[in-house]
């Protein structure tokens, strides 16, 4: 679904790459974590996928991206639209301003691609209750709270069906509220496997818990892929700025002080913690 | 909130209902009326006839009369101030001290009073009983382009914001030392320091809100659609080709005045 | 300097009230977390600790200062405080000017804000961009920034809202040393976070409120523990003392060495 061949690109005027010869091939369905230290390219994968860089950012970009068999480059922003979705973490800046109520907001995008009202209708009533905002229809979109706001963005974009969601840390301006409210979202889509994933995520915990496949960037380039329990309790996570989570530090505190023996998998959530533990 | 929807106060009425041209129409032509028909008087008399019964059937004529006041006042005090006392030459009805009262003046100040009282009033009409978002996909369906009916939504929705962010920003400057309280010389200081960031921050704002735009397809060509449905009916059609039918026979009228006593 | 919060309350023009009734003492030196959900009344009430708030009723002393009594500009001398969002202040063309800001306002000479700004730029490891311009800087840098432009002002009381929100793992280690460094010179220190954990790291009073009152303030250990009262404000205990909960171990770990003695406690016993 998602194909990276050799990418490499430059923001205008910047000194040196933003993304560094990356390659990855995403299979369609799968739930994909992008983590690594901030300026490590996370936002730029994000926005190469969608297609701002080079489209918006301009800048340089060789090699290919390619997504849902469209080559990112010979296309154009519009075209974009509706096959890749994109969420960032200012919520407040997501919502149009042009439309008064929650369902309204929701239609933005299908009326731009021309959807049938009819069925708008269905599409937006299913996606509301998906995100579960079915009881704040009605509501003016900048009367909700940013974790409502951010999950109302999500429904904006998912609504369109995307071939690909690309979520840029939908919860770092968010509180530990809003944050939950965001994940439980992004859980129900990882179980549903209708839509392919790549989230750009700070929070390790939260990334333990859904993700399919975790990549790690560093200074531009793809430094470790493969499945989560395994890279996030790496003991090379700290090489490139990530900081493992509290429960896998305990853990190997544990097994340096002799109270647990080396070389058991050691716990990234708190339910594998208190299994290790036990 | 109030103001959900721009100005629009929900009432279920008749005339909320209307199609939002009709009463588009409806309004500018009673300014045009009003205007252009000679006489002191004729703007107030458009206002008593044209725009005061359906603002009561509207059930908003108390919105109407106490914005229209609000918003009108000061507008026709300095009208009487400056036409009514510095009108040169014309008929003295009062003496006040060293000014004098002209009747001439006096009345050119009623004429423009009534009206700004009718623009007023008028567009608030307009205002309360139709939905912005109707209204502008209305002119959208009639050819308006869509970014010009994006702006003017959006504007009206991020206007509080914009305040709520300029509060923020004072408190945070004075939070640095930023003397804001004190004589004119302190608070004009102080502008520069509120300004620059309340610019700044939109700019990075508007990256990302044209980001987000792309990815809901604004940009794309085509034919678009609505999920709103706006309720037209052939006899709401008439009324509006009847009122620009009539709008123009005024027009007419008040050129053929102009131009007669120069073709003479 | 000693801050004191006696029995405050207050309503914002036109709307809800916000504080109802919170009394809080703070020494010189002491570093508090204060959290909550939102809407519980914790930035309404740091915002009366430098005055950009006055109590309706009640009144905020901060060393013989009643802040009913003085401008926020001259309270800035005492209390600074880092807003949430960068954007919200950035005026000047410069990294370098625009830590230099404050303490310029604050009436401090140049070369004497100029040493300043420098010191406070070396601490958050932007020194080398004090020629940049701000909006080159990256948004978490930005986040770094503003936090200096208000640690060179050298004030006694130095107030935090969110600063470790958008930072990754070595931002937020910085913000957690430039904290120790804080109360190593007996400055005070006060945070409003929902980072639960940092504060766990750093503060060893905590404060939670809820609804404009203060529900609970103690020894970071003990406030933390209360799972059941912590939830009424929407707040989860850190991960090391629900990890020990969940185990059933003995207190309250804030730190991974705390959790390894629980757990050696523990272990020894059975």
């Amino acid at each position: 679904m998602i194909r990276l061949d050799r990418v490499s690109y430059s923001y205008p005027r910047a000194t040196s790459p933003a993304l560094n010869d990356l390659s990855v091939d995403i299979p369609a369905g799968q739930f994909c974590a992008v983590i690594g230290a901030n300026g490590a390219g996370k936002s730029t994968l994000c926005s190469a996928l969608a297609g701002f860089v080079p489209h918006f950012y301009r800048g340089r970009l060789t090699g290919t991206v390619e997504v849902a068999g469209i080559d990112i480059a010979a296309s154009s922003l519009a075209e974009l639209a509706g096959t890749v979705g994109l969420v960032f973490s200012n919520p407040f800046n997501q919502i149009t301003g042009a439309r008064f109520s929650v369902r309204d907001e929701v239609a933005f995008g299908l009326e731009n691609m021309g959807v049938p009202r009819a069925e708008m209708e269905t599409r937006i009533d299913y996606i509301l209750q998906f995100a579960g905002l079915a009881g704040l229809a009605e509501r003016p979109p900048f009367a909700l709270s940013g974790g409502q706001q951010q999950r109302l963005a999500i429904a904006s974009v998912l609504v369109m069906r995307p071939r690909v969601l690309v979520l840029d840390e939908p919860t770092s301006q968010l509180d530990p509220v809003g944050s939950r409210e965001v994940f439980t979202v992004l859980r129900d889509l990882a179980a549903t496997d209708e839509a392919t994933v790549v989230l750009a995520e700070q929070k390790l915990e939260w990334v333990a818990a859904f993700a399919d496949r975790v990549l790690v960037l560093h200074e531009g380039r793809l430094v470790a892929d493969g499945l989560p329990g395994d890279i996030l309790a790496s003991p090379d996570l700290q090489r490139y700025g990530l900081e493992p989570t509290r429960y896998t530090r305990a853990a190997r505190a544990a097994q340096a002080a002799g109270l647990r023996p080396e070389g058991d998998t050691l716990p990234v959530t708190l339910e594998q913690a208190a299994e290790f533990f036990a | 909130m109030s103001g959900t929807y721009g100005l629009y106060v929900v009432r279920q009425t008749g005339i909320h209902r209307l199609h939002p041209l009709t009463k588009l129409v409806y309004v500018l032509v009673c300014l045009l009326i009003g205007w252009l028909i000679p006489g002191v008087w004729s703007p107030y008399i458009v206002l008593l006839i044209g725009v005061v019964p359906v603002a009561l059937i509207a059930r908003v004529l108390p919105e109407v009369i106490k914005n229209t006041i609000k918003t009108a006042i000061p507008f026709a005090i300095s009208l009487i101030i400056v036409q009514g006392l510095f009108w040169t030459g014309g008929t003295i009805v009062r003496q006040l001290g060293p000014f004098s009262l002209k009747a001439e003046g006096l009345l050119f100040a009623i004429r423009g009073t009534g009206r700004i009282i009718l623009a007023v009033s008028g567009f608030l009409l307009l205002n309360y009983t139709t939905r912005s978002d109707e209204l502008m996909l209305a002119l959208s369906q009639k050819g308006l382009p869509n970014s010009i009916s994006y702006v003017v939504l959006s504007t009206l929705q991020v206007i509080p914001r914009f305040q709520r962010k300029a509060n923020t920003i004072l408190d945070a400057q004075r939070s640095r030392g930023l003397e804001t309280e004190g004589s004119y010389l302190i608070r004009m200081r102080a502008l520069m320091p509120l300004v620059v960031p309340l610019l700044l921050g939109s700019i990075v704002d508007i990256e990302e809100r044209a980001i987000a735009l792309e990815v809901r397809a604004f940009s794309r060509e085509g034919a678009k659609t609505s999920l709103l449905v706006l309720h037209d009916t052939r006899f709401q059609r008439a009324i509006r080709w009847l009122l620009m039918l009539g709008a123009m026979a005024v027009i007419g009228w008040r050129f053929y005045l102009w131009l007669a006593p120069r073709l003479a | 300097m000693n801050l004191s919060v006696e029995n405050i309350s207050f309503t914002y023009p036109g709307g809800a009230e916000a504080l109802r009734g919170v009394t809080l003492d703070i020494a010189s030196g002491e570093a508090v977390a204060i959290v909550g959900e939102n809407g519980a009344g914790k930035t309404t009430l740091v915002k009366h600790l430098n005055g950009l708030l006055k109590p309706t009723r009640g009144r905020v002393i901060v060393g013989e200062w009643d802040t009913r009594e003085h401008t926020v500009a001259k309270m800035a001398a005492r209390v600074g405080f880092v807003f949430q969002n960068p954007d919200d202040q950035i005026i000047e063309r410069t990294v370098g000017d625009e830590v230099a800001f404050g303490p310029r306002q604050l009436g401090q000479s140049a070369p004497d804000a100029l040493a300043n700004a420098t010191a406070a730029l070396e601490m958050v490891e932007l020194a080398a961009e004090s020629g940049t311009h701000p909006y080159d800087l990256t948004a978490p840098q930005r986040k770094l920034m503003t936090l200096a432009s208000v640690l060179a002002m050298r004030t006694p009381v130095v107030i935090f809202d969110e600063p470790t929100m958008g930072q990754d793992a070595r931002g937020v280690a910085l913000i957690g040393n430039i904290i120790e460094t804080l109360k190593s010179e007996d400055r005070t220190v006060i945070i409003i976070t929902h980072d639960i954990d940092f504060c766990a790291d750093h503060f060893e009073r905590v404060v939670a409120m809820a609804d404009g009152r203060v529900l609970a303030d103690g020894p970071a250990a003990d406030v933390l523990a209360q799972a059941d009262l912590l939830a009424t404000t929407n707040v989860e205990p850190p991960q090391l003392i629900r990890l020990a909960q969940a185990l059933g171990l003995p207190g309250a770990p804030l730190s991974t060495d705390g959790f390894i003695a629980s757990l050696r406690r523990r272990d020894g016993t059975r």
